[in-house]
């Protein structure tokens, strides 16, 4: 029998979840809902899922607290998608940091959490990382550069900003969780179209001339993303997660 | 009023002004007094000591042997006049009668026949001629003065002069610097981020000025406070209810009817987001600043854009590491672009640095601009133009009320103009030193 993805929905409003579930139900997935962090412990001891969805605001133990146990107990390699209450910058970061893969703001349109949950499925499950990201290390360094994978820019020796664009950081994290290892073009666009599924096309080769000249790489000599002719591109620099964020 | 003199601006001159006019005054009137009273009584006393000292001096030359007088004419000279033996010099008739002639009458005008006459020259100066009994001529020179001002007089004047500026100074100063104090902290006056506390010492009026400010500051921020909690609390109520509509709405069946309840719920939600996002945005710097790649952050931004497929362009290149609030820097670019892209589909960005350092970021576009009237209040919260910036276009009214204050809390100030041949041009100045 074929596998059908399960997801626990944890959100206190009982009519919210309902409609989640329902509506992600007709989609084709299985869905399990509860309305707190006690319920859900309950339910993870005897039946192991596939996502979590994770309300934020909620009493009693809130989204976060409950995304940090989750992530320190045996199902850390369980992803989590965080419904962050409000659209606020703080929020969304202390949810990363708390080490939930994806979040999305209240109020979201169940169309989009379904792309969101089917990015993250195929984003853990196509190619896992050789690098997992744990809480505490947020920070991955390579060669003169930091990236700050909750801010989601990179930081230079100075400390200075370099921003990044949305499928910029995305192809950049796909290359930095899988360092060292030639990665084909679809692997490449799939890995990276990740959040946004109506996001227009980019080749991923025009993607990696533009994150070489983001990296200051040289584009016929590069020393971070390097090209194998016929098969890919390949991150050729090793990767360290560093503790704390400075 | 074109021939009054001119009555300088600052409070401090005029304060200063008055006193030492008023103490200057004051001064000269009792310096005069004074000089007066003296004079007066000087010259009392000196007629008086005239009159006794002529008769004495005259009754002692008629007594002596004429051969003895010029020996004693040494001791009878005076300080204002002295005896000579002989017909003095030459003169012209008085015209008036000095006091002192009166006095010399007086004293022995009854024994002796005697005549005055004036010797013409710079100094006042003139003669009593008489003869002694004996018939020898003797002739009184008087040269009338008062007696001098003592040397150290001027300096003491100059140095009572110091000591009165140097208190109008003092005067002056105490009264204006709580003024100035408060001016200032009035003017920096920020409720959400660094309150001015003013100190409550001092003269009694001062320290009842600095708690009227420090409890009205207070209040402010209360209000301030208040209306972020209202916004804050409406806009989170708001949200959950709306979160269920949304999905119920997605779970209906396809028809007309559930487009629009979604589209007016997409509204709504835009409503909520932007009401919560401009309170936020009133309560200014809370980000943390940091130092920022300029043309990558611009160049993120346009790629982000790109890759929705807007037609979103950057020209131009800083070359300029800066201290500044990301997000927010994001949030008033991303709401002028946005902007563009309502009313012209098609947006340009430029950065430009000027010679004295400072950035200015454009957002241009070529849509139908805003009129002149319009300009100047557009940035107001819930602002709407008429004609073609309403409603239906699906505006709050409040993205250029954000980005303003933003740019503010960043130090910047976002300008507004009208392009050369159509469109509207969004500047952001951004400043050269760091936040």
């Amino acid at each position: 029998m074929e596998h059908v993805d399960h997801i626990l929905i944890v959100d206190d409003d009982r009519e919210i979840r309902e409609l989640v579930g329902n509506y992600l139900k007709k989609n084709g997935l299985r869905t399990t809902v509860v309305a707190d962090g006690r319920q859900m412990r309950t339910f993870l001891e005897s039946t192991p899922v596939d996502l979590i969805v994770l309300d934020i605001m909620m009493p009693g133990d809130d989204g976060l607290a409950l995304c940090r146990e989750i992530r320190a107990g045996k199902h850390k390699a369980t992803p989590v998608l965080m419904l962050t209450a409000r659209n606020d910058e703080t929020d969304r970061i202390i949810g990363l940091e708390m080490g939930a893969d994806d979040y999305l703001v209240k109020p979201f349109a169940a169309r989009e959490l379904l792309a969101r949950i089917n990015a993250v499925l195929r984003r853990t499950r196509m190619l896992p990382p050789n690098l997992v990201v744990s809480e505490s290390g947020r920070m991955l360094a390579f060669g003169r550069w930091r990236l700050d994978t909750s801010a989601r820019h990179l930081l230079d020796e100075d400390g200075t900003m370099v921003a990044l664009s949305g499928a910029e950081y995305r192809l950049l994290r796909v290359f930095l969780d899988h360092p060292q290892r030639v990665l084909n073009r679809d692997q490449l666009l799939n890995l990276t179209q990740g959040r946004d599924a109506d996001l227009f096309d980019r080749s991923i080769d025009l993607l990696v001339s533009r994150l070489r000249q983001r990296l200051l790489d040289d584009a016929r000599e590069p020393a971070y993303i390097k090209t194998v002719r016929s098969e890919g591109y390949v991150f050729s620099l090793p990767v360290e997660v560093l503790g704390e964020r400075s | 009023m074109k021939y009054s003199l001119h009555w300088p601006r600052t409070l401090a001159s005029r304060l200063s002004l008055i006193f030492l006019i008023g103490l200057i005054l004051a001064q000269a009137l009792s310096f005069g007094a004074q000089y007066y009273e003296r004079y007066e009584s000087a010259k009392n006393t000196m007629l008086g000591n005239l009159e006794t000292d002529v008769s004495t001096s005259i009754a002692i030359l008629d007594r002596l042997p004429p051969e003895e007088r010029a020996s004693w004419l040494p001791q009878l000279d005076r300080r204002n006049y002295r005896y000579l033996l002989d017909k003095g010099s030459p003169g012209t008739a008085m015209s008036d009668t000095p006091i002192a002639v009166t006095s010399i009458k007086d004293a022995i005008g009854m024994d002796y026949p005697m005549t005055v006459t004036d010797i013409p020259g710079p100094i006042k100066r003139f003669q009593v001629h008489l003869n002694l009994t004996d018939g020898s001529p003797v002739t009184i020179d008087v040269r009338p003065a008062m007696v001098p001002l003592s040397p150290w007089l001027p300096f003491v004047l100059l140095g009572q002069l110091a000591l009165l500026i140097l208190c109008t100074w003092l005067a002056v100063r105490i009264a204006i610097r709580p003024l100035t104090r408060l001016a200032q902290a009035v003017e920096t006056l920020d409720p959400n981020t660094h309150p001015v506390h003013l100190d409550e010492k001092g003269p009694t009026e001062v320290a009842h000025a600095a708690m009227a400010f420090n409890a009205m500051q207070a209040r402010i921020a209360a209000y301030l406070k208040e209306r972020m909690q209202l916004l804050a609390a409406i806009s989170h109520d708001l949200q959950t209810p709306i979160t269920r509509m949304k999905l119920r709405a997605e779970l209906m069946d396809d028809c007309s009817e559930k487009e629009k309840l979604w589209n007016d719920l997409g509204e709504m939600e835009h409503l909520v987001r932007e009401g919560v996002a401009y309170a936020r945005s009133v309560h200014g710097a809370t980000e943390e600043a940091r130092r920022t790649n300029l043309d990558s952050f611009l160049d993120s931004l346009v790629f982000d854009y790109q890759d929705m497929g807007k037609d979103v362009q950057l020209c131009g290149k800083s070359d300029a590491v800066i201290d500044t609030r990301p997000h927010a820097l994001r949030r008033v670019l991303v709401n002028l672009t946005d902007n563009a892209l309502k009313f012209a589909g098609a947006a340009e960005l430029k950065v430009e640095s000027s010679a004295d350092g400072s950035l200015s970021v454009k957002v241009m576009d070529r849509g139908p601009g805003i009129s002149e009237e319009d300009l100047a209040h557009v940035m107001e919260p819930f602002y709407r133009v008429e004609n073609s910036r309403n409603r239906s276009t699906g505006g709050t009214g409040l993205g250029l009320a954000i980005a303003q204050q933003l740019a503010i809390a960043l130090g910047g100030a976002l300008t507004l103009s009208n392009r050369e041949g159509g469109g509207l041009c969004a500047q952001l100045k951004l400043p050269a030193s760091p936040l």
